[in-house]
């Protein structure tokens, strides 16, 4: 390896290590089709990873994939506190998801579970679910990602039809928390932080605490905006019966919660949520596409970022998943985001290029995201509302962009021939973009 | 002020981390050791009124980025004046980094030692009043 550090673009002989397949095209090189790539991000470049070098795109007779890839079936559990067991609960959902396809013998099962481990003691959860589901003769297997995994599962079964393996793949995810006392589930869920910063007791709160004051200083949010969004997400939370939380709450409410890591308050963070959702994906022409994914990375250590502001992981998955289908942030009518933490919606937008840098926290305020204006985000009350059972959750918010596309998100139901979904795992150390159109 | 804090520098992508790590995050590399000055300012902090078991709420966590760009978390006594930006020193005690706020003798000396030969310093003083200056007004939108 003797090559010097590469920049993005730039054509070196060296092949990085394992940068082939379809990883490659989510990392930071430039190269190929730029003017369908959204603004590239300042700061970055400094720690630029190698160039990949494999030729990609039409010109090098490469559009990605084979098989274009079709949601046949969407459902899920109502999220929140469930007395079911985790298996139970995948069940439902998936249950759901075979029946909206009319499909009940897929070729494989996707299985996402972030924890189950340590949260119910059960393992093996692609066995044990395709088991329970009466498919223990289908291949399964089980995806992690941290608090994305849900998406993760959804790539892989993506993958697998579109590189034509299959012809039909289940996707569940779920996880089962409530049961367990609050610290036992922050720890739980804090081993997916660095483990030398973890040692310092940071939490997923103080991490996010710590972003936030960060972006309320150097993009200028304020309390206001970022309180702004729970108050928009509940309120679209009160007209999904799957939500968590169906009740509304005042922007006092809010910004008076208490201090959980200054300045993030209880009520700009999500719930602790039991549940499970379902996709059937499949290579039969139906009402939604799967126009395009992408997964971005960053350095599991917060430290080692240049920008605590803004996620490159977010903005590396929607390049790519802008790139695979051809088409930009301009033609997204609903998206779904990863407000895991409120302000996290405000920075993911902009990471998305749904609004422009700096604008969110405007946007929101004057209306723009809620349901009924320019951009509805989040219309299923997000994680905030809807709730955040980890694997589900992404799987949970193409359930939604699904239901919203084809017309079924009764009580919320917009306009929108176009979707946008983005999941973070962990500190925005795997993130996820997914692009789904409807039919005409 | 104490001595040089153990850090490790990647020999292609010149990026310093502190603790010191065998690897490079960015390249399939080793890192090789390197030290850098206990002085850095705050990139951010909290106070996590919740802290996990083993921690004393309320538990003040700092992100400060010390000269080269190495940047740790650091625990410290209070936030309470503390701003993003402020100058802190930093001290590991029993393999804790804490960080306080610099004297205004400590930043006096830290500035001396910045601007470095004679001709240098009349710059460094007039970038440090409009850098000073920028910050007040860049504050006053928060």
């Amino acid at each position: 390896m003797g090559d010097e550090d590469s920049q993005p673009g730039e054509v070196t002989l060296a092949r990085p290590p394992g940068g082939v397949g379809p990883y490659a095209r989510t990392g930071t090189e430039l190269s190929g089709r730029a003017d369908r790539d959204p603004p590239s991000p300042a700061g970055r470049g400094a720690h630029a990873p190698h160039a990949n070098t494999l030729p990609r795109g039409p010109e090098a007779g490469w559009k990605g994939y084979v098989n274009d890839v079709w949601i046949g079936g969407a459902g899920m559990t109502r999220f929140g506190r469930r007395d079911e067991k985790l298996p139970d609960l995948m069940a439902e959902a998936a249950l759901a998801a075979m029946a909206d396809a009319g499909i009940d013998r897929p070729d494989a099962v996707v299985v996402a579970a972030m924890n189950p481990e340590e949260f119910t003691g059960e393992g093996n959860y692609g066995s044990l679910i395709a088991t329970r589901l009466g498919l223990s003769h289908v291949p399964a297997l089980r995806v992690e990602t941290a608090t994305s995994s849900g998406v993760a599962a959804v790539y892989m079964a993506f993958a697998a039809i579109a590189a034509g393996l299959h012809r039909s793949v289940l996707v569940v995810g779920g996880e089962k928390m409530t049961h367990l006392a609050t610290p036992r589930v922050s720890e739980i869920i804090g081993r997916s932080i660095d483990p030398h910063e973890k040692s310092y007791g940071t939490t997923m709160p103080a991490l996010a605490g710590l972003v936030t004051r960060a972006a309320m200083h150097r993009r200028g949010l304020t309390l206001r905006e970022i309180s702004q969004v729970a108050v928009k997400n509940h309120a679209h939370g009160a007209r999904n019966p799957y939500a968590h939380f169906r009740d509304p709450v005042t922007l006092e409410a809010v910004m008076e919660s208490r201090l959980v890591a200054d300045p993030l308050r209880l009520y700009h963070c999500c719930p602790i949520s039991d549940g499970g959702a379902a996709l059937l994906l499949t290579v039969e022409r139906r009402a939604v596409r799967i126009a395009g994914i992408g997964q971005g990375g960053d350095t599991l250590a917060v430290r080692y970022r240049r920008d605590l502001t803004s996620f490159r992981a977010t903005q590396a998955a929607a390049a790519a998943a802008y790139r695979m289908a051809g088409f930009g942030a301009e033609r997204v009518d609903v998206a779904e985001v990863h407000d895991a933490f409120t302000p996290f919606e405000l920075i993911s937008l902009e990471d998305t290029g749904l609004v422009p840098p700096g604008k969110a926290g405007r946007a929101t305020l004057d209306g723009e995201t809620a349901i009924g204006g320019r951009l509805p985000v989040n219309t299923s009350g997000g994680l905030k509302a809807r709730g955040h059972p980890l694997a589900a959750t992404g799987i949970s918010q193409l359930v939604e962009l699904c239901w919203q596309l084809t017309g079924r998100a009764e009580g919320r139901q917009v306009e929108a021939h176009v979707g946008l979904a983005q999941s973070i795992g962990g500190l925005a150390t795997n993130n996820w973009v997914t692009l789904l159109e409807g039919r005409r | 002020m104490a001595e040089t804090l153990a850090a490790s520098r990647c020999p292609r992508g010149r990026r310093l981390v502190v603790p010191p790590a065998s690897r490079c995050p960015d390249h399939p590399v080793r890192m090789a050791a390197a030290g850098v000055a206990p002085l850095g300012e705050v990139v951010s902090f909290t106070t996590l009124h919740s802290p996990p078991e083993g921690f004393r709420a309320p538990l003040h966590i700092a992100l400060v980025e010390l000269e080269g760009g190495a940047r740790l978390f650091c625990h410290g006594d209070e936030t309470e004046g503390v701003k993003i930006g402020s100058h802190v020193s930093v001290e590991a005690v029993d393999a804790i980094v804490y960080f306080s706020h610099m004297g205004f003798a400590d930043r006096a000396r830290l500035f001396w030692r910045r601007a470095g030969a004679r001709g240098e310093r009349r710059a460094s003083i007039g970038k440090s009043v409009v850098k000073g200056m920028w910050s007040r007004r860049s504050r006053g939108n928060d």
